[in-house]
């Protein structure tokens, strides 16, 4: 280890203070934190806990069915990342509807999305546009690009979300938040310092051993002073105003809507949908959609997991019934999952 | 999905960038970041360059725990 997280590995195993309950609200920093073997040095009374910052993990089983149904009942070739393709909807993931006969096409960026619709003219495309405000710019460069080169024959299946209002609705589940820094790094960091205003305490967190161990050690430091706080612990990546040009973008193209988040159910103006004059790039109005309610695993308890209630150990099918291999529930299918983390790195004894 | 990868600026051209990370290097989206130039860090995500990096994260978090002791 290097001197600053070595620094930051003393703060750590000193503390002597309160119970504390920090919240990984990125799904990428649960993953990390296990691999680098950083909860063996939290002392007893730090306990970390899962959140819901895994785009893939809170996207409702309604919008998987919504793609199914673009496949087999529009012949649209449904693009996404790799991560949804196994996730469970009602009757079936989209790697069932490949198997009927639905085409499922795994990209690395929308941007590829629109390439593929270029080359492929006499399909119809559209994009699964899940994902925080890290991701929501390059779904509307995508958008942008499509109406650019003038391509009738691409769209966006859109479940974007916001993360300040998931914060305020998890206000109670933790006393201090490991903000995500790449959604950060394109907002800024206003969200977060208003919530210390209303008693929510959290550290912007980089991805490295000592990015993530500094911000620990912050968030300890700083829980003993008793007021809440806010600290940016990955000034290298994120600035306070956030990248203006993805803001702009995401504004031209995007509104806020309400959204159904696994776990935390409707959140008032915590997603994003395109707006009216892009409608035509909307999945939804393109093919005229009906509204899906979808339902779930009743024994998966992916939900509150995401609310950090209960760890995946809770839930009954852990290991068991539900591996990577094969998945009941999105915690366990997506690479961020919480339960995949577990599975992975946990072993049955944390 | 949510990952970002640090890469190094090859080449910009006309809103797009070659980037070069871990000795791999692939075409990204420069359209979010004003002025990109060859030789500077930027963090990519979804095949979008989405923000600079200004400094290693060993100075930085030396820094950031100076101000705690
Ligand atoms: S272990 Fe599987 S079934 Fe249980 S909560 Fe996690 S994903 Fe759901």
């Amino acid at each position: 280890m290097t001197g600053a997280a070595d620094k930051a590995r003393a703060i750590i195993e000193s503390y002597d203070g309160p119970a504390l309950r920090i919240m990984e609200v990125c799904g990428t920093h649960t993953h990390e934190i296990f691999r680098l073997g950083i909860r063996g040095l939290l002392p007893p009374q730090v306990r970390l806990i899962s959140g819901p910052g895994c785009p893939v993990c809170v996207t409702p089983p309604g919008f998987i069915d919504e793609a199914v149904m673009l496949g087999l009942e529009h012949d649209v070739t449904v693009c996404t990342f790799g991560d949804l393709v196994r996730v469970p909807g009602t009757d079936m993931s989209l790697a069932g509807a490949r198997s009927k006969g639905a085409r499922v096409q795994v990209v690395y960026s929308p941007l590829d999305a629109v390439d593929y619709a270029r080359d492929h003219a006499s399909e119809q495309v559209t994009f699964l546009s899940v994902g925080f405000e890290t991701t929501t710019p390059a779904n509307c460069l995508a958008v942008e690009r499509a109406d650019a080169a003038g391509l009738g024959n691409f769209s966006l299946l859109t479940a974007n979300k916001t993360m300040p209002q998931a914060y305020q609705a998890l206000k109670g589940s933790a006393d201090a938040f490991l903000y995500p820094g790449h959604v950060c790094a394109i907002t800024g960091t206003r969200a977060e310092e208003d919530l210390v205003g209303q008693g929510v305490s959290g550290v912007v967190c980089g991805f490295t051993a000592p990015e993530i161990m500094c911000a620990l050690a912050i968030i300890l430091r700083r829980s003993q002073e008793g007021r809440p706080f806010f600290a940016n612990a990955y000034p290298r990546v994120v600035t306070r105003e956030g990248n203006k040009g993805a803001q702009g973008l995401v504004a031209r193209l995007m509104e806020p809507c309400d959204a159904t988040w696994r776990g935390l159910g409707e959140i008032p103006g915590s997603g994003m949908r395109l707006r009216d004059a892009y409608a035509a790039y909307d999945a939804r109005r393109k093919f005229d959609l009906p509204h899906v309610e979808g339902r779930s695993n009743p024994a998966c308890r992916c939900g509150d997991v995401l609310r950090g209630a209960c760890t995946p150990h809770d839930c009954p099918l852990f290991g068991k019934v539900c591996t990577p291999q094969h998945p009941v529930g999105a915690c366990m299918v997506s690479g961020e999952g919480a339960c995949s983390a577990y599975y992975q790195y946990g072993g049955e004894q944390l | 999905m949510c990952v970002g990868l640090p890469a190094k600026v090859v080449r910009v051209q006309e809103g797009t960038a070659v980037v070069d990370a871990t000795g791999a290097q692939r075409e990204v989206s420069a359209e979010l970041l004003d002025d990109l130039e060859p030789g500077e860090y930027v963090m990519v995500h979804a095949g979008v360059a989405i923000s600079r990096i200004t400094s290693d994260d060993e100075d930085e978090t030396d820094a950031l725990l100076e101000e705690l002791s």
